[in-house]
């Protein structure tokens, strides 16, 4: 959502504060600001707007709860008309998935090319200008989060119908897509023509600059419907956004005549039939018991209860003693803890104190012993020399197609099957390995393997380890007082659901440092010839710190040999560099060892 | 050399030295240098011995070995007759022996849980398939939530059975299991799963963290104080954060971390959007309704809960460009690095 700030101003007169504050204020209070940039001489803001806030879609929302944040007053900029016209439009509400619609004629317009202020207005939304008429129906949809709609009556006639479609089998919009309808498309149609969707207008009725007369429409809907059917057609445009939220049905009038009066402003004409309100359900707006201590008692902080009745007031709340009523827009409180909330962001989150953690409580120690068992068995097998891996919950190939889980919608063509078993994953990791030519790996696995059993899908702890050397694995696994019948393998995995499990784990503390190998690992030897014998250890520790860490993977030195003629030592070294071309690797190598 | 180290050297020499024939050589040789002996379990002692002595330690230990070996084979030597000065070292290199190494993953979820063992926390898990019950209604979404969308969550069996999508869904499971056993104090680590794209940026399966209390009289204080503990262990005690409104279904009050960004400290750049913010997390005050599907009263009871994402932090850490490597890819660790 971008934010002009001296749009913002126009609601908020009185709001003379920095950007940079602005943006964080708007962000403490659950409006999270990225940044603001300046286009074409305005500070425009981009807000994330939270998925509860849908009148926060439009300034008017924004403005409402930044005017009680700083407690300043919020400029009404619409006033109503009234309409002096007997025309009544014939215009049909065939559907219960329209909650509020307005609708007036306007006769003798002319529609130009948008003005200036318009046009920036638009740029800053990243919308395209079209015409001053078109322009200011997205205008209002920014201002109030409402969307709305015109359309040209010489091409729609004045009969609109709301229906769910039944006869058109296809639509264009507005930007010439064609799309296929069915019938759980909700629909504004005339009797011969398809005319909009309810969050995209038709190329069927479109305002052009010729446009003399149009009749404007306002509307809220059945949000589920609006997302059904964007999702459904794959369209996605500001309209459907905001549509798809809980919107006020009460705002729709202000907004209807913000825009009816703009347009007579800026194009002319007369209002040329009765305003047409469909507004079949009124709206139950709730009363909430509430607390004013609460608020301090779940903040932690001393909040005055004045404060906290204050700060309702100005939201918009109705307080009749311990009830109070939420604003109409406000469709997100409904109960005491969004009241509670809304008095803690507007006295201010960082006016808790961040440096009183819990205080340690003797609890019973609820943890699954299980889990002590798999801690337990990851620091065995480190301490054995295995390096632990994660793999792919998701594989590629059932193991065994009567058991295994498929996944119903997963966007990955080449992960469908919950994996039955770790080896084939931990095979792709040695593959991995060995193309890398990591030297004599072993390492590790404890995850969940999947079946199906009957009706029932059942998940198991497993581990899986691999071994260069199967002799040393059998060993291993001794020491681990696990019990094979596998006799020669480099892989085993065994279900450790059934082992014993430890009633207590101390874990040990490790925080090793994990690279991401983006080449091979090249090995390379070094004979360097000494007078005198040295300490071998010595000579790692000066020849790694000659070479660095960056590249440097192992280095060892393979062997020693004293010459009976010369009387010299020669020591043999064996260097393993890591994400390094070979080129790269063996001039690093030549220039480390002195051999250039 | 360390005094136990010198101690055992001047034992072992003294018995190399009383060696008489080869097969009393050979049984020594096993006792000190064979899979189980004494030299490999003195390495395997590295991990327990501080990290400031480890360095000095390891010296000190291959020296050892050195000496021990070459006393053997002077023993040995003594017996038979050799051509040149060559020390045949074969296999023992000079090396430390091969050290394992847990997963980053693993590793930072460690360091959390040691963090809440110490606040009375215990551990917790939960399935990975799951309801939609436990996933989503038994967390306040709301049952046109965009989350529940296919494009969103993997189902196994559309709309019941599907990968759990958060570690909350632990939490349902932790509340409904444990209403009668309260107060809790649980932080549970765990792999979730969305329908997303694998690439270099995104995975369909990632890491979370999260830790749930439910007592008398919690409070948001409890639950910053916590959180910001919580950062200062996982970052340094100068790392700042900030707390601000944030909205989740879960929870009432919802409560953001931000941490400031650490490549621009705050004045904006690529890496946090321009915003000098990185979103950390969610948290917030257990809702109401949350605890009364889970059949506690919200009267008498209240919680907080805050989850958190493993994975980017670990790639931060570890100096990671690629999701990918986490998960049965390119990561590896160095051998003998401890």
């Amino acid at each position: 959502m971008k934010l002009i700030y001296s749009e913002l101003q126009k609601f908020l007169p009185d709001l003379k504060i920095e950007p940079t504050q602005l943006r964080d204020d708007l962000t403490m209070i659950g409006h999270f600001t990225n940044f603001f940039e300046e286009i074409d001489g305005q500070i425009v803001f981009d807000l994330d707007i939270k998925v509860n806030r849908g009148d926060c879609l439009g300034y008017y929302g924004l403005a409402r709860d930044l005017a009680v944040f700083y407690n300043i007053p919020l400029k009404n900029l619409s006033s109503e008309i009234s309409s002096s016209s007997n025309y009544s439009l014939p215009i049909k509400v065939n559907t219960e998935n329209v909650k509020r619609v307005m609708s007036v004629k306007i006769s003798n317009l002319k529609n130009t090319l948008s003005p200036i202020w318009l046009q920036t207005f638009l740029k800053c939304h990243s919308v395209n200008s079209i015409n001053t008429l078109v322009d200011l129906t997205n205008y209002i949809m920014f201002l109030y989060g409402i969307p709305n709609h015109a359309f040209d009556t010489a091409k729609s006639t004045d009969n609109l119908i709301w229906e769910m479609n039944s006869k058109f089998k296809e639509f264009t919009s507005l930007d010439g897509s064609k799309l296929i309808l069915d019938n759980s498309i909700l629909m504004i149609n005339n009797p011969d023509k398809s005319l909009s969707l309810s969050f995209w207008g038709g190329e069927a009725c479109a305002i052009g600059l010729n446009t003399t007369e149009t009749i404007i429409e306002v509307a809220i809907y059945n949000r589920v419907i609006v997302r059904q059917n964007s999702r459904q057609l794959k369209s996605v445009t500001e309209a459907s956004i905001r549509l798809e939220k809980d919107l006020d049905e009460e705002l729709v009038s202000t907004a209807f005549n913000h825009l009816l009066n703009l347009i007579l402003e800026n194009c002319g004409g007369q209002v040329s039939s009765q305003i047409f309100d469909h507004y079949p359900q009124k709206i139950e707006l709730p009363k909430i018991e509430f607390d004013p201590q609460k608020a301090s008692l779940i903040s932690g902080i001393e909040i005055p209860t004045d404060f906290s009745l204050d700060c309702l007031t100005r939201l918009g709340c109705q307080i009749n003693n311990s009830l109070i009523t939420p604003p109409s827009i406000r469709k997100d409180i409904s109960i005491e803890a969004d009241l509670i909330e809304e008095v803690i962001r507007f006295w201010g989150y960082q006016k808790i104190p961040i440096n009183q953690p819990l205080i340690y409580k003797e609890l019973p120690d609820i943890t699954p012993k299980e889990i002590y068992l798999i801690e337990n068995l990851k620091d065995k097998l480190t301490e054995l020399g295995y390096d632990e891996v994660l793999t792919w919950p998701l594989v590629t190939n059932a193991v065994n197609q009567d058991t295994v889980i498929t996944t119903q919608n997963s966007i990955n063509s080449e992960a469908i099957y919950l994996r039955q078993s770790l080896i084939p994953s931990l095979l792709q990791q040695l593959d991995q390995y060995n193309r890398f030519k990591l030297p004599n790996p072993q390492f590790f696995e404890i995850g969940k393997v999947f079946f199906k059993a009957g009706d029932q899908f059942v998940e198991k702890n497993a581990l899986g380890i691999y071994s260069y050397n199967s002799d040393q694995l059998l060993t291993d696994l001794q020491q681990l007082n696990i019990e094979t019948n596998i006799t020669d393998n480099n892989f085993i995995e065994i279900i450790i659901d059934d082992l014993l499990k430890p009633d207590q784990y101390t874990p040990k503390s490790d925080n090793n440092t994990a690279y991401e190998l983006t080449s091979q690992i090249i090995t390379l030897n070094a004979n360097l010839i000494l007078d005198t014998k040295e300490d071998p250890i010595k000579l790692i520790e000066k020849y790694s710190q000659i070479i660095g860490s960056e590249f440097l993977w192992k280095l060892i030195i393979t062997d020693i040999y004293q010459d009976s003629k010369s009387n010299k030592y020669r020591y043999t070294f064996q260097a393993s560099y890591f994400n390094l071309d070979d080129k790269k690797a063996k001039s690093l190598h030549l220039k480390s060892f002195g051999l250039i | 050399m360390n005094q136990n180290l010198q101690n055992i050297k001047i034992q072992y020499l003294e018995k190399i030295t009383n060696l008489k024939t080869d097969k009393e050589l050979e049984s020594l040789r096993i006792e000190l240098f064979g899979r189980n002996g004494l030299i490999n379990d003195l390495f395997s002692k590295i991990k327990e011995i501080p990290n400031e002595e480890k360095k000095q330690y390891g010296a000190d230990l291959n020296q050892l070995k050195t000496e021990l070996e070459e006393k053997l084979k002077n023993q040995n030597v003594s017996k038979t007759e050799t051509k040149d000065l060559k020390l045949e070292i074969g296999n023992s290199e000079i090396k430390l022996p091969k050290i394992g190494h847990l997963h980053p993953i693993t590793q930072t979820e460690r360091q959390l849980n040691e963090v809440f063992k110490k606040l009375g926390f215990s551990v917790y898990n939960g399935p990975e398939i799951v309801t939609d019950e436990f996933n989503f209604a038994r967390l306040n979404v709301p049952k046109d939530h965009p989350a529940m969308d296919m494009q969103d969550t993997i189902y196994i069996k559309e709309p019941k059975y599907l990968l759990r999508t958060q570690t909350s869904t632990i939490e349902s499971y932790l509340l409904a299991q444990k209403n009668k056993d309260l107060p809790i104090r649980a932080a549970f680590p765990g792999s979730v799963f969305r329908n997303e794209k694998v690439n270099r940026s995104n995975h369909f399966v990632f890491h979370q963290y999260q830790a749930v209390v439910v007592d008398k009289n919690v409070t948001m204080k409890d639950l910053i104080g916590t959180m910001d503990l919580m950062f200062k262990t996982l970052y340094g005690p100068d790392v700042v954060v900030r707390y601000r409104c944030k909205y989740y279904p879960e929870v009432e009050p919802g409560v953001g971390p931000d941490m400031q960004c650490f490549n621009c400290h705050g004045k904006g750049c690529p890496l946090c959007k321009y915003a000098g913010w990185i979103e950390m997390g969610g948290s917030g005050m257990i809702h109401p309704k949350v605890l009364e599907m889970a059949g506690i009263d919200p009267k008498i009871w209240s919680g907080f809960a805050f989850g958190m994402g493993l994975d980017r932090w670990t790639m931060a850490q570890k100096n990671i460009k690629d999701i990918r490597t986490l998960m049965g890819g390119n990561l590896a660790y160095k051998p003998n690095e401890l």
